[in-house]
């Protein structure tokens, strides 16, 4: 079932001036409830644009936004229910931290959505849980923390308003491996629990291999491909040709194909990978 | 032994803990030298030590203790004078990670220009130089468009051809490529390994990805402030275990090897790259 979805949209900038320019052309796509779905393509391809329109800070040029079925544009629709419906965790969210306690800056989503305290607390300490925030953290100042942790609180905001749909611009980008472990792997354990629906914007191949369940590529402001990881990790030339790539174990995997091994190019982790490698092997162990 | 370009001894580089007022230190009595030419790839978690080690290369910091030697310039004395210090920034350029943090101008070649002009180079010179580096980083077609209308590639390449015009005997990579797509990723890393092979410039690559490692001739590690792991890249990610327990990651390929080495397979634990790892998998399959 799909959550979110749009209807041949469209959407330009900067409309009347020189500098007018289409960022999406007539897009349809819908993204699929209780799923995490990855949004890849190249910088400038209409990722950010589009994210905005699925939360209500932009509004289409043409076509239609619906969220349930209703369109999120017309008149009588609760605009404001939308920010609060689809978080949207922008790139970098820790420049955004401001409140004086680690506390309270989770707190400021829930608490303007009006819950009384005892439900922004709960909430509070659900999300920190998702995002592993040690709650003896919550006195100290969201700037006394790490580069990794000031972003996992931003991001504890956004999910302590419980939103049906949370969006994040590359959640990951600049961390180490530990660090990306922390974070995708604290959306997906949060995804999973909550069973809502998730969309993250990613340039990396291999996170996205790991961590979503179905994958949507654009290019150029439209829809090149979607579909689940195998699907799309399996056309390694269109994804080049779209200035993307495939993890280093496809291309692995392709290698080794072209040099005789029946194995299954479809393969886009390192686990699957040793798997498919083991069974080609059979019992003719090289022990 | 040839005299090297870079020396760094016993470095260290503390901030004091506002609550505590114990010292912390981000670099803890770190020695390495780097070899003219070379292109070394520099790894670390998050707060290791590495931004910081490449600040005090360029004299953004100054050190608590130790020395730093660059060409036959100790930058480290006492003695530096501001001349000093500007000959010290332009032999050695640095590259961030934000392609929109560090272009200035509002034309892709006056941008390039901005290190010449401060260098008071003239102005023949500068067009000359301004020229050679968009050349060099494939960008003349965009000599006078607006930096803000380009790719995040490009904005990268445009960054480096304005270090270049300094021309600098080495540039400093401060995870250049985290922010940029697979496409701009592989334009960042194609220019800096010709960078390096065809211009001679001496090239510190600090990344968190580990496949832009495997080309490098060296690959240091730095872990909580100290040295870690120092060797080719093959002797460096054959050892997985040690990178993993400094919060570190190995290439998909040297993981899935490691993993087969455990199935039971005799495979050697230094391979990196996808197609001599396929040639090896296949002759040991077929």
């Amino acid at each position: 079932m799909s959550i979110l979805e749009l209807k041949n949209v469209s959407y330009a900038y900067s409309v009347g001036t020189p500098f007018a320019k289409k960022a999406l052309d007539n897009v349809s796509v819908s993204f699929e409830a209780n799923r995490i779905t990855g949004l890849i393509g190249h910088t400038g391809c209409g990722k950010s644009t589009l994210v905005q329109l699925l939360n209500g800070l932009l509004s289409p040029s043409e076509g239609q936004v619906l969220f349930d079925g209703q369109d999120v544009n017309e008149k009588g629709f609760d605009n404001k229910s939308l920010c609060f419906r689809v978080g949207l965790v922008f790139q970098y969210p820790e420049y955004q931290l401001f409140e004086e306690t680690v506390y309270a800056d989770i707190a400021y989503g829930p608490k303007n959505m009006g819950l009384d305290e005892q439900e922004i607390d709960r909430r509070i300490r659900t999300a920190a849980e998702f995002v592993r925030i040690d709650p003896k953290l919550f006195d100290a100042s969201p700037f006394d923390l790490s580069g990794g942790q000031k972003r996992r609180v931003a991001i504890a905001g956004i999910m302590a308003m419980d939103p049906e749909v949370l969006i994040l611009d590359e959640p990951a980008a600049g961390l180490d491996p530990v660090g990306r472990e922390e974070i995708l792997g604290g959306i997906r354990f949060y995804q999973r629990r909550r069973g809502n629906t998730v969309i993250i914007v990613s340039h990396s191949m291999e996170d996205m291999a790991r961590y979503s369940d179905r994958l949507v590529v654009m290019d150029h402001g439209r829809i090149a491909m979607e579909g689940d990881c195998a699907e799309i990790f399996s056309k390694a030339d269109a994804l080049t040709s779209v200035g993307l790539d495939v993890p280093q174990i496809t291309r692995f995997m392709l290698a080794l194909k072209q040099r005789g091994v029946d194995v299954r190019t479809d393969v886009f982790t390192v686990d699957q990978a040793r798997d498919e490698i083991l069974r080609v092997a059979g019992g003719n162990r090289h022990a | 032994m040839s005299t090297p370009f870079i020396s760094v001894k016993n470095l260290s580089f503390t901030y004091d803990d506002e609550e505590t007022e114990a010292k912390h230190y981000v670099l803890k009595n770190f020695s390495v030298e780097i070899e003219k030419g070379s292109f070394v790839c520099v790894l670390g978690h998050n707060g290791s030590g590495k931004s910081t080690l490449a600040k005090l290369l360029n004299m953004i910091l100054t050190p608590d203790e130790g020395t730093i030697v660059i060409g036959d310039t100790e930058i480290t004395r006492p003695d530096m004078t501001e001349d000093d210090i500007f000959e010290v920034r332009r032999k050695i350029g640095m590259v961030f990670q934000n392609p929109d943090n560090q272009l200035v101008a509002t034309i892709v070649e006056e941008d390039v220009a901005f290190g010449p002009e401060n260098l008071g180079v003239p102005p023949t010179e500068i067009r000359r130089r301004v020229d050679e580096a968009l050349a060099t980083v494939g960008m003349t077609e965009y000599a006078r468009h607006a930096p803000h209308r380009l790719s995040g590639g490009q904005k990268q390449r445009v960054a480096i051809a304005g270090i270049i015009a300094m021309l600098p005997e080495c540039i400093i990579f401060d995870e250049s490529t985290a922010m940029l797509d697979p496409q701009g990723r592989r334009e960042v890393m194609n220019t800096i390994k010709m960078l390096n092979r065809e211009k001679g410039i001496t090239v510190l690559h600090i990344t968190h990805n580990m496949d832009e490692a495997i080309d490098a001739d060296r690959v240091v590690v730095i872990n909580e402030g100290e040295l870690y792991l120092d060797g080719t890249p093959k002797q460096v990610f054959s050892q997985v275990d040690k990178l993993r327990t400094a919060g570190l990651d190995v290439p998909q390929v040297t993981e899935l090897f490691c993993d087969l080495r455990e199935a039971g397979f005799s495979l050697p634990a230094d391979i990196l790259e996808e197609e001599e790892g396929a040639k090896l998998l296949a002759s040991v399959l077929l």
